[in-house]
């Protein structure tokens, strides 16, 4: 008999193959390439411009290793998006539309625990986003070797974890709305408005009004994903300051205990709307 | 042997009653069809026992084991069509079957043969291999009677398996249906709003109304015994015949309701001695007049 781990198998798999023969992966897949295309045709390209942003410093006379955060910093920014559309086009619906396209009257019968179900489902999702933005990760490698001609070191290292992790947060952020509702579009929309409208807004109050960084927002904490490279802080209600040095490892825990506590809150959340959800 | 067993099962949604303190016990292998109206709580029973929705009161059994406590264990013996189910429209038949295989439980290998096995039942065998986002409502129904298949389960559940096909496609259910049944390995619960389904497939029919089951009994009992015939004679002033008053007056041709009862020659004879000609006779099943005695004529 297949025990319920065995299963578990069994449901990734499945899931994993119809979320990577899915229009919405290849989608993904088109924007990951053209974002990366951009992003090492302007490396390769305009890498002497960068004093642009870099407060009229120029590029050329910076440090090396400024140069490689410089670089890397600019990638991450860039690739900080990508997880969010990943995770909305894959997680949103996870959940609602088992309901909206009654596939719940084909898998809701079998005998399987819907925690398994749903741990299944959402193991599928990240792993198709860690696809879609491994692509990403992958110009940047060559891009990094092409222009400093050698590997990127260890803080990329950390960098590419904590957007695992983020991956997983935010994957996890939306199966939670996408178990709210019974209507993909409801959750759709619901995802973007709280991630880039009421994420920014309780940010710039927080931080305007109060003086007070939201760091326990989930959109706060992603950014620590480019600021290992280069730490842009903006306690400071206005002004903000740029260090150019990476984050250390205070900020760098703290965001992740945030990624990681969103996991942990959303994934159980969906699990307890989901265990009891219906098919009127 | 197989069980089924429906302990005083209520399901409400808000202030609607939906299926009202229904017990019910089934124990032997065979057809039960279940008829009732729309509304009647058919759907939310087959919803209930395949741990789609949950009771409100009460608890349901298969094979001893609790429905909604213990699913994995109470539904790997079960198959299903629950209303107009779709499948992930990214994989084959072939891949949506294996997985339902091996989620109840069954080896790789035997999942292969099973998928040769149900396929051939159902039809399905032709377009295995296509993605079920491009099938057809008739061979999504096909897929949906082979993965309830699947498995041999012990219980099959079916809430009106031939809805939404065309007469060919409710053929082909039939028949697939029909040789499951002679098999008897199965306790088959069938939903569905055609009394000649029931008549054609199962041992025992169930009625429900407004949530409740009203009547219970075999097939064959309540058919022979509550069949009933009608007469089309030229009205010619005929008020009745063997003591059965018309039951509707067209003006030329007068309609009478004869029972089981009262035997043919009787009726022939009243009317050849009073010169009348008999137009047409059509017989009606003793289902379908317990029904309309149930629900009510001209309702649904």
């Amino acid at each position: 008999m297949v025990q319920e781990t065995g299963k578990f198998g069994i449901v990734v798999s499945q899931y994993f193959r119809n979320y990577y023969r899915s229009r919405s992966f290849y989608l993904m897949l088109v924007i990951s390439l053209l974002i990366s295309g951009l992003m090492t045709y302007f490396s390769l390209k305009y890498i002497g411009n960068l004093h642009v942003t870099f407060g009229g410093v120029s590029f050329s006379s910076l440090s090396s290793s400024l140069k490689e955060s410089a670089v890397l910093y600019l990638w991450a920014f860039v690739l900080s998006y990508l997880p969010v559309f990943s995770a909305v086009f894959f997680g949103s619906p996870a959940i609602s539309s088992e309901i909206e396209n009654k596939t719940a009257y084909h898998i809701f019968p079998l005998p399987i625990k819907r925690s398994t179900l749903l741990f299944g489902k959402f193991t599928a999702a990240v792993a198709v986003s860690y696809i879609i933005v491994s692509i990403y990760t992958i110009f940047e490698i060559i891009s990094y070797v092409i222009l400093f001609g050698s590997f990127p070191g260890i803080v990329f290292l950390y960098s590419y974890l904590l957007l695992l992790l983020f991956i997983i947060s935010i994957t996890a952020f939306t199966f939670l709305v996408s178990s709210i509702f019974n209507k993909n579009m409801y959750a759709y929309i619901t995802v973007f408005l709280l991630y880039y409208l009421i994420f920014n807004a309780l940010y710039i109050i927080l931080d305007f009004l109060y003086n007070y960084n939201a760091f326990f927002l989930l959109s706060e904490a992603a950014s620590i994903i480019e600021r290992v490279f280069i730490d842009i802080n903006t306690t400071v209600p206005g002004s903000a300051t740029i260090s150019l040095n990476g984050a250390g490892s205070g900020p760098i825990g703290i965001a992740a205990i945030v990624m990681v506590i969103y996991a942990v809150i959303s994934i159980a959340g969906s699990l307890i709307l989901f265990d009891r959800k219906e098919v009127k | 042997m197989a069980s089924v067993d429906v302990k005083g099962v209520s399901k409400n949604y808000g202030n609607i009653t939906a299926l009202k303190n229904v017990s019910l016990s089934l124990d032997t292998n065979g057809c039960i069809g279940i008829l009732g109206p729309n509304g009647a709580g058919k759907t939310t029973l087959m919803k209930l026992i395949t741990n789609i929705i949950k009771p409100s009161t009460g608890e349901i059994l298969v094979n001893g084991t609790n429905v909604s406590n213990d699913p994995s264990t109470a539904l790997r013996t079960v198959g299903s069509i629950i209303e107009q189910p779709e499948f992930y429209t990214y994989l084959t038949a072939y891949e949506t079957m294996m997985f339902v295989c091996r989620i109840k439980g069954g080896t790789k290998e035997y999942c292969m043969s099973e998928i040769d096995r149900v396929s051939e039942i159902t039809e399905v065998k032709g377009f295995l291999n296509r993605k079920t986002g491009t099938y057809s409502r008739g061979m999504k129904q096909r897929l949906a009677l082979a993965v309830a298949l699947i498995n041999n389960p012990d219980v099959i559940v079916l809430d009106e398996p031939t809805f939404g096909l065309d007469p060919k496609g409710m053929s082909d259910i039939r028949n697939a249906l029909n040789r499951i049944r002679e098999q008897r390995n199965s306790i088959i619960i069938l939903s569905t709003h055609l009394i000649s389904e029931v008549k054609e497939l199962c041992d025992r029919v169930i009625i429900m109304d407004e949530g409740s089951i009203v009547y219970d009994s075999e097939v064959d009992s309540v058919d022979k015994s509550l069949r009933v015939r009608f007469y089309e004679v030229p009205a010619d002033g005929l008020n009745s015949i063997a003591n059965e008053p018309v039951i509707e007056d067209g003006g030329k041709t007068a309609i009478f309701r004869v029972g089981k009862e009262v035997p043919n020659y009787m009726i022939i004879r009243d009317l050849m001695s009073r010169g009348a000609k008999i137009r047409d006779v059509e017989e009606s099943s003793g289902i379908e007049e317990k029904y309309l005695e149930i629900v009510g004529r001209g309702k649904d």
